[in-house]
């Protein structure tokens, strides 16, 4: 059986420049990478200053690291309307804000089974990886996670 | 220099519908023709300009940046772009009351235009939905699939329902205020169509938990005022209303990961500054207010955030009628943005002005003399929150 050929897409396309290019590598490697202080650890997405911290020059003491990929929950929402035609055979979707464990807040879809509730707000979630080889990039996608 | 004057708006112009295919330079050209009118002055009395912008800066002001120059020919000894999101009116009152305060102008004329409903209904052929300026460049959510400011926002409203146990129902009874207000203002879009809280939960989702009656309108036209001292106001043509106190707020203050940024705004820093200026102990002062509403939640943050209830009851507050005609603060009288038409905060500017002189008609409120207007916008690249507030003292007294 040959591999399905991935549709072409159709969506917007993401805004990769120099600040963020290694935070979209990291995706393609099913990496969920955070900007991380290198005196107190503390992490941030995007790419920042440290807050705790007097910065050099560039934020030239912080760098991406691996992230855990989890969070929570923070709010929710249900797109009922496509308000850009690439996501006409998407709609409703879920689309949430998480609060990952590292602190930092980030947003995407949820794949897979969906809360019934928008006020399922804390419910674990974990991130999943949508590779669009074709594009040259993968997205970072978030299921609930189930204990 | 000498002793600071208070600023004033002498002349108040709007266009609310014009010819089909009328230019947002022809539609600000024309209010502002008409605020110049209302102040009883002439065109070659106005020495600045502010052209009031959503993208204060932005390359598009190209497009009709001709308006003060080649179509109204003012002899402005200066002009430049001013606003943020939907901050327009207030940012620009603050900008030429520095140039009034140091004599560099005599009449500032700050003017503001959109074409979003005719951009939307060519944008519409193409399959989107919305205001198409609303797709930002860089914003993260955009492949994702948060597109339109309908998107982030909602979130908002969802958190506030998760943490205060705000409903959809409580959202429509402020839908429902402000269409009582349209509904006696027959220049209001929605004029003539009252709606109740059934009819706001049967409306369709947009982004839930926002209904289609929650999501303010998409709009023509322009809005145009002018600014002078209270020396100078009192020889125009029209009672003065004077700009009492002015403050401002920004969440970026406190960097756009402050989580509690989801469920208030910036109003704190704002109405302790424009209160205090106008001599004002709270909002039991104020006899009506214009609070910016691009959706129904912004004004329920707004209702907890001054004061007119506590935090997180926003919700019963709104279900009591307490914003609506015969309510104990009169909000958004003209209709706000959810039902008379969307040109920012200078929508409830105007209606604010118009209240204070004492000609909104039916829905006039009576004996108004404080009114307070607010105005809400800028972005964060995301989690997609507006980050100013701005906060306006009008007053007659
Ligand atoms: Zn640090």
């Amino acid at each position: 059986m040959t591999e399905t050929e991935p549709k072409p897409w159709t969506k917007p396309f993401p805004n990769i420049d120099a600040d963020n290019e290694a935070f979209w590598n990291g995706l393609k490697e099913h990496q969920l990478l955070l900007w991380t202080c290198h005196t107190c650890g503390a992490q941030y997405w995007p790419k920042a200053f440290c807050i705790k911290h007097e910065n050099e020059e560039f934020a030239r003491n912080m760098s991406w690291q691996p992230g855990s990929g989890r969070g929570r929950i923070f709010a929710m929402n249900r797109h009922h309307w496509a308000f850009h035609p690439g996501f006409t055979d998407d709609v409703p979707y879920t689309y949430a804000l998480v609060e990952l464990d590292e602190g930092p807040l980030i947003s995407s879809t949820i794949v897979g089974e969906v809360p019934e509730s928008l006020m399922a707000v804390g419910t674990p979630v974990r991130v999943v990886y949508e590779d669009h080889p074709a594009e040259g990039f993968s997205l970072p996608r978030f299921e609930l996670v189930r204990d | 220099m000498t002793g600071r004057q208070r600023i004033a708006v002498a002349g108040l112009g709007t266009v609310h519908s014009a010819p089909p295919g009328t230019s947002q330079r022809m539609m600000a050209a024309e209010a502002a023709r008409r605020a110049i009118a209302d102040a009883g002055l002439s065109i070659r009395d106005i020495d600045g300009a502010l052209d009031l912008r959503r993208t204060g800066g932005g390359g598009d002001r190209a497009n009709y940046s001709d308006v003060f120059t080649r179509v109204l020919g003012v002899p402005a000894q200066f002009y430049f772009t001013v606003g943020r999101g939907g901050a327009l009116a207030g940012l620009a009152t603050a900008v030429a009351t520095g140039f009034l305060d140091r004599g560099l102008a005599n009449y500032v004329l700050c003017v503001g235009a959109v074409d979003d409903y005719t951009k939307s209904q060519a944008t519409k052929k193409k399959g989107m939905r919305g205001m198409a300026h609303a797709d930002k460049e860089g914003y993260w959510g955009k492949p994702l699939g948060d597109v339109r400011a309908a998107s982030h926002h909602s979130w908002m409203a969802a958190r506030h329902m998760a943490v205060y146990g705000t409903t959809s129902a409580q959202l429509g009874a402020i839908s429902v205020a402000e269409r009582s207000w349209a509904c006696l203002n027959p220049e209001a879009r929605m004029y003539g169509r009252p709606i109740t809280v059934e009819d706001h939960q049967n409306s369709p989702w947009v982004v839930e938990p926002y209904h289609l009656l929650d999501v303010s309108l998409v709009s023509d036209g322009a809005i145009a005022f002018i600014l002078t001292t209270e020396e100078r106001a009192k020889d125009c043509a029209q009672q003065p209303v004077y700009v009492q106190g002015q403050g401002f707020g920004e969440v970026a203050a406190e960097l756009w990961w402050e989580k509690r940024n989801f469920t208030e705004m910036a109003v704190a820093p704002a109405k302790a500054k424009a209160f205090e200026q106008a001599g004002l102990s709270g909002v039991q002062d104020i006899d009506c207010a214009q609070l910016y509403d691009c959706f129904t939640a912004e004004v329920l943050f707004q209702l907890e955030d001054y004061g007119w209830c506590e935090k997180g009851q926003g919700g019963t507050f709104v279900e009591s009628g307490a914003i609506g005609p015969g309510g104990s603060i009169p909000v958004n009288t003209g209709g706000g943005l959810l039902s008379n038409w969307h040109l920012g905060d200078l929508t409830g500017w105007a209606e604010g002005v118009t209240q204070l002189r004492k000609q909104a008609g039916e829905r006039q409120v009576p004996d108004c003399e404080t009114v307070l207007a607010t105005g809400h916008g800028g972005e964060l690249v995301s989690p997609g929150m507006c980050s100013i507030h701005t906060s306006t003292i009008l007053g007659v007294a």
